[in-house]
């Protein structure tokens, strides 16, 4: 079964706060579709998982994320 | 009380940076109080960016990152303004939490977004090593989305359950 990375990808990095702004990190822990990757794939710890949603979903207010990536009109 | 706010605002990319800087002064005469006469602790122009999905049919946006200190009287006054103003595209007032990250622009984000994508897939590896021995049909399909290789594993937990019964 898939096996989760046993320690906060964030937690490692030493990243106290997730910042919405900083689109690459954000970018990271979503599906190639531009969903939020849910924790138990990314192994993100509960803290940092409510702080990484919160900031794609500001960045993609901002127009930084995409909501839907690969969509086009 | 005050507090600390952070402001990003994406302009127009048609307006040049003397108008926005126009703009700007206008909002930010609004956050001055008593209290605050110099509001503005930090403010960084990004500049213009490629906007991740059309605002208004614009596919560009000049973006401005502000940091403030103010009371929460003048925050409504102040976003109402930003609000009427049809030059600004989109705009977040936040609490500020003590970050001052700016992205790199957008030359350079190319190159460093292929850098954090490396990454990933070696996370992505071992999962997949994981997976081998298990069931050798499913291989190809591996290479799909993440969520629908975990839709399809648990049908597959279903059918061994039933062969198994």
């Amino acid at each position: 079964m898939m096996r989760r990375s046993k320690t906060c990808p964030i937690c490692e990095s030493g990243i106290r706060i997730v910042d919405y702004k900083d689109e690459r990190v954000l970018s990271r822990f979503t599906t190639e579709r531009g969903k939020i990757l849910p924790s138990r794939l990314s192994g993100m710890c509960a803290r940092h998982q409510r702080q990484l949603t919160r900031a794609i979903k500001r960045a993609r207010h901002l127009a930084l994320l995409p909501f839907i990536k690969g969509h086009s009109r | 009380m005050s507090r600390r706010y952070e402001v990003v605002y994406i302009f127009d990319s048609a307006l040049e940076e003397a108008q926005v800087n126009e703009h700007l002064e206008r909002f930010h005469e609004l956050l001055k109080d008593a209290d605050h006469p110099d509001p503005i602790t930090d403010i960084s122009h990004w500049g213009k960016r490629t906007l991740a999905y059309p605002i208004n049919n614009k596919e560009q946006g000049y973006y401005v990152v502000a940091q403030f200190e103010c009371g929460p009287a003048v925050l409504g006054e102040f976003e109402r303004a930003i609000k009427l103003d049809e030059e600004v595209l989109r705009y977040l007032v936040v609490i500020n939490e003590g970050l001052a990250t700016v992205p790199a622009p957008m030359v350079e984000r190319g190159e460093r977004d292929d850098d954090e994508r490396k990454p990933r897939h070696e996370e992505k590896k071992p999962r997949d090593d994981e997976k081998k021995p298990g069931d050798e049909g499913e291989k190809p399909r591996d290479e799909g989305e993440k969520p629908r290789d975990e839709g399809e594993k648990m049908g597959e937990s279903v059918v061994g359950e039933e062969v198994a019964e």
